[in-house]
């Protein structure tokens, strides 16, 4: 009888400890902050853009946490968020490396960033395993929101896609640059533009030229390839495929490169293989460093973009741009970059997508993500509204075409917008010493 | 794929300058290992800081960056000397695991202080003479290249005096040769691998200047690619032969801009170790290694 009152007692006292045990665990299970994982490109290839995405991330934090934060109904106040940056290194192993950490260690509740499109596919499996919301902000592979092998649907693309940009590019220089050719040489209006394309080879200079072969295939446009040469991540000498594009006679040339790489792709072109063409450029190089770079070689090339830190748009966003580009100079002193602005953005999205949940539950997030409908506050998106596609979880944004010309005062080039027409500074310039690929 | 001749000229051109670049750090670095027997893994991080020497003194001085390539091989020279004394000396003879992480310590060591100094972002100098031209048949070559490959045939030229027609090249010669027997002529061993260390050295920074002046972004990071190219070609040319770094240079750089032009860019580096294993395969020793070296 004693032995059993004695069990009875310790039984009781167990359960009595297991429920204040419970009660201080649901305490402590009580955010302090949102945790926002940044991953970036801090070295490698990438990282004249990846140092700018973490600045500019950095900076909206600052302003969230000094309006108090984001309010969470669950918790009924307001939680500071937590930054916490990782450096993908431009490598697809380091980039499975720091989602890892973020998500398995540091528990973010929102993934932002993500650059080099062959690095955050790499990095999917782990995402989709851990269900952690994450808004791309960089890679622009069509793929990582559509690829069926792995679960993409907490995959959110802040950024527009290759596929997207490749065929605005390709419908620029059919419409501007085939049209100035054919009137500046006396050709007819049969004659194909030849366009060259040098591609990274990744996920983004195949997605780059897949957008390219598309647009014309599908929209029919006299543009014929003439080389497609790709090159491996990091590059820096281009002579040699430059060399081989040079002896297929383009009117055009379209790199799908990196700053760092199409720096040296305009550098070399130019300077060392004397080709005389324009020269495209992917909106990822819409970057003061690329302006740096590329000195006097890079005037009269085209660079496409949705923010420039040397001009902007008329729009309903030109104040933000303006406020946001004098915040960033003040803070960093330095030019931002598009890249950059995106992310800034992006830790917004995450921000509102997680009020919008009024919980930090990840599926709930993902949810508020899937049907966030936020008015564009920097860059201009088509309606004016941050909508996710419900297919594809996409974003419209509104493109603009820029031609870069030689600032004295500045030193280096100075972008203008030639297209489209509603936008546009001024028109699109041939220069004198430009030479058709053939006559 | 058009196969024009000057097509090719031009590709062949990109493939001596390519070359020219490996041929210096490899010679560099037999020189060292023939003498030493030691491998340097931090050699190209030599490379590296001859590059930032340069920009740091042309931005200063405005100095021509050809002229600035001897106050570059000067210093790092200098500095061979110090890393051979304070670094190597100390753990000669006490195991390659000992030399193989000092040397990878050393990298770190190199590409954090230059980070620390300098910066990590991508910096380019612009040479002088970057739009200036040659005309050669019906293509334009850049004058800084054929420079390029005219410095470089000049500081092999000097070396090769050096090891030939000096009392201090043939005592170098010679403690490649044999260590000991050497030592047993009176030759001090230990200020000949002093002496090697600061030539070796003194051309990666030749390398170095030659990169930043053809216009290649530099970083701290730009030394390790060229480096394991590097250790490649002495393997290749043949361990300790200094005619093996030359033509196994001249070969990769060929090779590599060949294949980028016919297989494609991706290309570029497969070729060189494919080079490396086929030659490995039929000549063990290198293409004018000796057996039992």
């Amino acid at each position: 009888m004693k032995h059993t009152t004695t069990v009875s007692i310790l039984l009781v006292a167990l359960v009595l400890a297991a429920v204040l045990l419970a009660g201080c665990a649901e305490q402590q299970a009580q955010p302090q902050d949102v945790k926002i994982g940044a991953v970036v490109s801090l070295t490698g290839a990438g990282s004249n853009v990846g140092k700018h995405m973490k600045q500019s991330a950095e900076m909206a934090v600052s302003e969230i946490n000094a309006k108090g934060g984001v309010f969470v109904k669950a918790y009924n106040k307001k939680l500071p968020i937590t930054l916490i940056v990782t450096d993908d290194e431009t490598k697809p192993d380091s980039g499975v490396k720091a989602v890892t950490k973020l998500t398995s260690e540091d528990n973010v509740d929102v993934l932002v960033g993500g650059y080099s499109s062959g690095v955050t596919t790499a990095t999917q499996g782990v995402v989709a395993e851990k269900k952690v919301p994450y808004v791309v902000t960089g890679a622009s592979s069509p793929d990582i929101t559509r690829r069926k092998d792995v679960d993409t649907s907490y995959f959110f693309h802040y950024c527009p896609t290759t596929a997207m940009y490749g065929e605005y590019t390709t419908l620029f220089t059919d419409q501007v640059i085939r049209p100035a050719i054919n009137q500046k040489f006396n050709f007819t209006e049969n004659r194909p533009l030849r366009l060259a394309i040098l591609y990274q080879d990744s996920a983004y200079g195949k997605g780059v030229l897949s957008g390219v072969i598309s647009a014309i295939t599908t929209k029919n446009l006299n543009i014929q390839i003439v080389s497609n040469q790709s090159f491996k991540l990091g590059e820096v000498d281009f002579r040699t495929a430059l060399t081989a594009i040079k002896a297929e006679k383009p009117d055009v040339i379209y790199p799908a490169a990196f700053p760092s790489e199409q720096t040296q792709i305009v550098v070399q072109a130019r300077r060392d293989v004397n080709l005389n063409t324009i020269i495209l450029a992917v909106e990822t190089n819409d970057n003061p460093d690329y302006y740096k770079g590329i000195a006097r070689f890079g005037e009269y090339s085209i660079l496409e973009s949705r923010f420039s830190p040397f001009t902007s748009p008329p729009s309903s966003v030109a104040a933000a741009d303006a406020k946001f580009k004098a915040d960033y100079m003040a803070k960093y002193g330095s030019f931002p970059d598009m890249m950059g602005v995106s992310t800034y953005e992006g830790v917004y999205v995450a921000a509102q997508a997680i009020e919008n949940a009024g919980t930090l539950d990840k599926t709930a997030v993902r949810d508020a993500l899937a049907q966030l409908r936020m008015p564009q506050f920097v860059e201009a998106i088509k309606d004016g509204f941050i909508t996710f596609s419900p297919d594809y979880r996409e974003v419209q944004f509104e493109l603009f075409m820029t031609q870069l010309i030689w600032d004295e005062q500045a030193g280096e080039c100075r972008p203008k917008i030639v297209w489209p027409d509603t936008v546009k500074e001024t028109d699109f310039v041939l220069p004198d010493w430009y030479q058709p690929g053939t006559q | 794929m058009a196969l024009e001749f000057d097509i090719l000229l031009q590709v062949l051109f990109w493939g001596l300058y390519a070359g020219c670049i490996y041929i210096l750090l490899a010679t560099g670095l037999n020189l060292i290992f023939g003498v030493m027997k030691i491998v340097n893994f931090a050699h190209g991080e030599l490379l590296m800081l001859g590059a930032y020497i340069t920009a740091t003194v042309f931005a200063l001085s405005g100095l021509n960056p050809y002229a600035i390539i001897l106050l570059t091989m000067l210093v790092l020279g200098l500095v061979g000397i110090v890393i051979e004394r304070l670094c190597f000396r100390p753990i000669l003879g006490t195991g390659k695991l000992n030399e193989i992480f000092l040397s990878l310590g050393l990298i770190y060591v190199f590409q954090n202080g230059v980070a620390l100094i300098w910066g990590d972002e991508r910096q380019v100098l612009n040479s002088p003479y970057q739009t200036v031209t040659v005309p050669v048949g019906a293509i334009q070559l850049p004058l800084d290249y054929i420079i390029i490959i005219v410095v470089t045939v000049l500081i092999l030229a000097g070396l090769s005096l050096l090891l030939r027609k000096t009392s201090l090249g043939k005592a170098i010669r010679a403690t490649s040769q044999n260590r000991k027997g050497a030592m047993i002529v009176g030759i001090n061993v230990e200020r000949m691998d002093m002496i090697s260390f600061g030539i070796g050295s003194a051309l990666a920074a030749a390398a170095g200047t030659l990169w930043v002046v053809s216009g290649q972004v530099f970083n701290p990071y730009i030394g390790s690619i060229p480096a394991i190219k590097a250790f490649s070609i002495v393997i290749l040319g043949g361990l300790g032969s200094i005619p093996g770094a030359i033509v196994g240079g001249l070969l990769y750089g060929i090779a590599e801009n060949g294949a980028a032009y016919f297989l494609g860019g991706i290309w570029k580096d497969s070729i060189s170790f494919l080079i490396l294993i086929i030659v490995l395969i039929f000549r063990p020793t290198g293409l004018f290694g000796e057996s039992g070296e």
